[in-house]
């Protein structure tokens, strides 16, 4: 299998670069749907696009396909300014998320299809068919109609039929969104493999979180048509640096409130301490994040911030329990708690109970 | 031609749910049955009666007297009859193939433009599926007549034509919604130019439909009587618009022979257009696309 990693980009000029896009902005009627977007995808990534229906996400992958026009703005492909270029010229092939196969062929003259497109010779296309349905364990099925496929073969199938062709980018557009939990979760681990094995590009456009930073090697957050941030899984799941970040990937406690001696004040009285942020302009209006896992309701370690408030709700959810508790009258932070110890109704907190929250410095992130 | 369209429909409910039907006869009130089977025999009765007496020894229509082939053999002989039917299988096969090309054209075309515009036109299409037929007749008459030309089989092929593409649209775009458009742009995707991804993916996709509704225009044109009344000249005429005129001078059993054949005829592409789609391995059937499969 590892002659599918043998792309053709050995003679781009830009080494590291698989995609790079300059200004990319498209406009629909008076909506600017992608503004001036300046991104780079390095040769061999899995990067990802996620962000809500509507960010943008889509209409860049399909800039990139060449389904679509840039308003403005280029898209480099190898190095080569591919913004005019026409789809069926550009080194990328597209998995679908409708699949879109073609249904008058089988399993065999989709996957094949776009070698005998270029013209190979028969044998090739007999040999890298085959090898091209062995990646996705489908074999057994290459003389099968897609309608007589599962949705999850229909994935594979159009999963082979795009990488057979060894393009230098893969493009994928919410491929798993149309399949059950059970298997978007065993397609996400093999789509992942795969990547590994044939050292493609792939560029994933999803509005699942978990998807994002569990296959990704860099995630760029979208929203309403620009970037918010772009790093690893661990990156922007620890240190989001915009509300949007913090809010979309996974939940965020977002407090706000006025700068003053070190503190943070939330409401008259209530003044969360902020250690560490010296950069913040006394008297200014600034935020920070605490991901719920990581505040702490008992058993606190010294240089903890601590502030008291009072639980509101609990909500048992097997593995863990969530808590709402009000720390302000109009700041209600969200607890995330692992049922070790606590497992027994008793040992829970219940409604009304007044405690304590904890977190550690430097898991309250700063936001914009 | 509301009339035909109707008849179309009603095949097709009947032919796809043969099963579900049978199975919700059990238990139900006897007089539902009762009054189905009555439904049913007001509705074939005339036709079965045409059949019989098409193979009547006698001239009667009244009194069958013995089996013979008596009536075809005179259909056959009489070369005016003839000369009309061969005049309504060449405007047929013509209607078919130009109303095929441009419906499959402006069922495309609507697909891909969208907007304001294109759903005006997509209405305008649709028109002529809810014109009274003599509107169209009339109108059609009127048109050839003012620019002068000359009534002939052209003009009941133009005509016939005008008012078919209606029905190819509807089809082949109900084919169309029900394929993702991202067909076209993994053909586009896969290394073919526009043109290409219609040829080697679109057609194919939408062959279906297509076969479709070439049958149905074909069997629509071909017993089409008021339309062709209007636009046809004088020889040769329409099959339909020559057994007209020869029942309104004598009522002669050779007229049931005909009417047997063109109903033999529909029925073989009604049937074709179920049974064809089958071969290519399609569980529905093309007619389900007309009653919203």
């Amino acid at each position: 299998m590892t002659d599918l990693a043998g792309t053709g980009t050995a003679d781009a000029p830009t080494q590291e670069t698989a995609i790079r896009l300059a200004g990319l902005t498209k406009v629909f009627g008076s909506t600017t749907v992608v503004d001036h977007l300046d991104l780079d995808i390095g040769k061999g990534e899995f990067f990802s696009l996620l962000g809500p229906s509507g960010c943008g996400k889509t209409t860049t992958l399909r800039m990139i396909a060449g389904f679509s026009d840039a308003t403005e703005g280029s898209i480099l492909i190898g190095g080569t300014d591919v913004t005019s270029v026409p789809p069926h010229k550009r080194p990328v092939n597209t998995v679908f998320q409708s699949y879109a196969l073609f249904e008058h062929l089988d399993v065999t003259g989709n996957v094949g299809f776009g070698l005998r497109r270029k013209g190979l010779p028969k044998a090739e296309i007999t040999r890298m068919v085959g090898e091209a349905l062995e990646l996705v364990q489908l074999s057994e099925k290459a003389t099968a109609r897609p309608r007589e496929l599962s949705g999850g073969q229909k994935q594979r199938v159009a999963l082979a039929r795009a990488l057979v062709n060894r393009p230098e980018v893969l493009l994928l557009d919410e491929p798993l969104a149309a399949l059950d939990l059970k298997l978007r979760h065993q397609m996400q681990v093999e789509l992942k493999t795969i990547q590994r094995e044939v050292g493609i590009t792939f560029v994933f456009v999803t509005h699942d979180q978990d998807e994002a930073l569990t296959l990704s090697d860099r995630v760029a957050i979208m929203n309403n048509g620009v970037i918010e941030q772009v790093g690893t899984p661990e990156d922007v799941y620890e240190r989001p640096r915009t509300a949007f970040a913090a809010g979309f990937i996974g939940t965020s406690n977002l407090m706000t409130g006025t700068y003053e001696h070190g503190a943070l004040t939330l409401a008259p009285g209530i003044a969360v301490p902020v250690p560490g942020h010296a950069e913040l302009a006394e008297g200014a209006t600034a935020s920070i994040a605490v991901r719920p896992e990581k505040i702490w309701m008992y058993e606190f370690e010294p240089h903890m911030v601590r502030i008291p408030g009072t639980v509101v709700a609990t909500v048992y959810h097997g593995a863990t329990t969530q808590y709402l508790v009000d720390v302000a009258p109009s700041v209600r932070i969200t607890v995330l708690e692992q049922n070790l110890s606590r497992a027994r109704n008793e040992d829970r907190w219940s409604d009304g109970d007044r405690i304590e929250l904890g977190w550690k410095p430097e898991h309250a992130v700063v936001i914009r | 031609m509301a009339a035909p369209t109707v008849t179309a429909d009603t095949t097709a409910i009947d032919v796809a749910t043969p099963r579900r039907r049978r199975r919700s006869v059990e238990g139900k009130p006897r007089i539902a049955v009762a009054f189905t089977l009555l439904f049913f025999l007001l509705l074939y009765l005339p036709i079965v009666v045409v059949v019989l007496f098409s193979f009547n020894s006698k001239k009667s229509l009244s009194a069958f007297q013995s089996f013979s082939w008596r009536w075809y053999e005179q259909f056959f002989n009489d070369d005016q009859l003839i000369s009309s039917l061969k005049a309504s299988l060449f405007i047929s096969s013509v209607a078919m193939v130009g109303a095929l090309v441009l419906g499959t054209m402006l069922a495309l075309a609507l697909e891909k433009v969208r907007g304001r515009p294109a759903r005006a036109v997509g209405t305008v299409a649709l028109v002529p599926l809810v014109t009274p037929e003599i509107v169209t007749g009339v109108a059609a008459l009127l048109f050839f007549t003012g620019l002068g030309i000359h009534l002939s089989l052209t003009t009941v092929i133009l005509a016939e034509i005008t008012f078919s593409i209606s029905y190819v649209a509807v089809i082949v775009r109900g084919r169309l919604a029900a394929v993702s458009g991202e067909v076209e742009e993994a053909a586009r995707d896969l290394g073919c130019t526009a043109f290409q991804a219609m040829r080697l993916v679109t057609i194919p996709t939408i062959l279906p439909a297509l076969i479709a509704s070439g049958l149905l225009v074909f069997a629509l044109v071909f017993d089409d009587f008021v339309l062709a009344f209007f636009v046809t000249g004088v020889d040769p005429q329409p099959l339909p618009v020559r057994i007209y005129s020869e029942i309104r001078l004598t009522i002669s059993p050779a007229i049931n022979a005909v009417g047997t054949c063109m109903m033999l005829v529909s029925v073989v592409l009604i049937g074709l257009s179920l049974v064809v789609p089958r071969l290519f391995g399609r569980k529905d059937n093309g007619l389900d696309l007309l009653s919203g499969g």
